[in-house]
């Protein structure tokens, strides 16, 4: 078995019971012959960067699973005649991957739930950096402009 | 042989080996956009000093990106 991840959007038009017939439609087809399910993470309407099928904007679910190749197929398949799915993209993230591993993995996403609801007490000093390193960061670039610039001058002359 | 010119430059480190913390990652759009232009190319690695095998990294993660829609393709970038 081999472990991938799937992000897939589907329109934003779609009910929340939809959105929930199709996740499990895609879960079942990953299941079959000892496919497992690691996480399943529903973004929500996002923005897209352009447009697709002429929306602007997109419900983003992303899955991670580990499965054999013949149901990643079957399941591109079934999103490709599936008029609710706009665009989807798999990632191979590892060649092989044993029960151990998918147990390990699940944990992290607990982990990382965890994680992330202690982050969100920290969230406002965070942002309060942020801001910081991308503004010296574009300083330095407008400075490396201007060398450059200079650069071509004295060789101009 | 044209003299040597003394240009001033700064040393630049690649800011993923420096902050061991940051990882690139094609699902995080926001740190990815600090590498690419308004316009949405990415940038080369001449201008942060990114190191070789990072960059390598950040081009498949922004390529990723683009793919899903994270990212744009060209023109100016929606917030």
């Amino acid at each position: 078995m081999r472990r991938y991840e799937t992000i897939y959007i589907l329109r934003p038009t779609m009910s929340e019971d939809e959105v929930t017939a199709v996740i499990e439609n895609t879960n079942a087809i990953l299941s079959t012959d000892g496919g497992q399910v690691i996480s399943i993470d529903k973004w929500g309407l996002r923005t897209l960067a352009y447009l697709i099928n002429k929306e602007s904007q997109g419900y983003y679910v992303f899955c991670d699973y580990a499965t054999n190749p013949a149901n990643v197929e079957e399941m591109e398949r079934k999103f490709r005649i599936d008029e609710a799915v706009m665009k989807y993209m798999t990632v191979k993230v590892a060649d092989s991957i044993t029960d151990e591993g998918v147990e390990a993995a699940r944990g992290e996403y607990q982990a990382a739930i965890v994680a992330a609801e202690e982050a969100e007490k920290d969230a406002e000093k965070q942002e309060e950096k942020k801001p910081d390193a991308s503004a010296t960061v574009t300083e330095t670039v407008k400075e490396e402009v201007k060398e450059e610039k200079e650069e071509v001058k004295e060789t101009q002359e | 042989m044209p003299p040597k010119k003394r240009i001033f430059q700064r040393k630049r480190v690649c800011r993923f080996c420096t902050d061991k913390e940051m990882s690139i990652d094609y699902k995080d759009p926001k740190t990815l956009r600090n590498f690419i232009t308004e316009r949405g190319k990415i940038i080369p690695r001449r201008i942060y000093g990114t190191c070789a095998s990072h960059q390598r990294q950040l081009c498949s993660a922004i390529k990723r990106a683009r793919q899903i829609a994270l990212l744009p393709y060209s023109g100016a970038t929606q917030r």
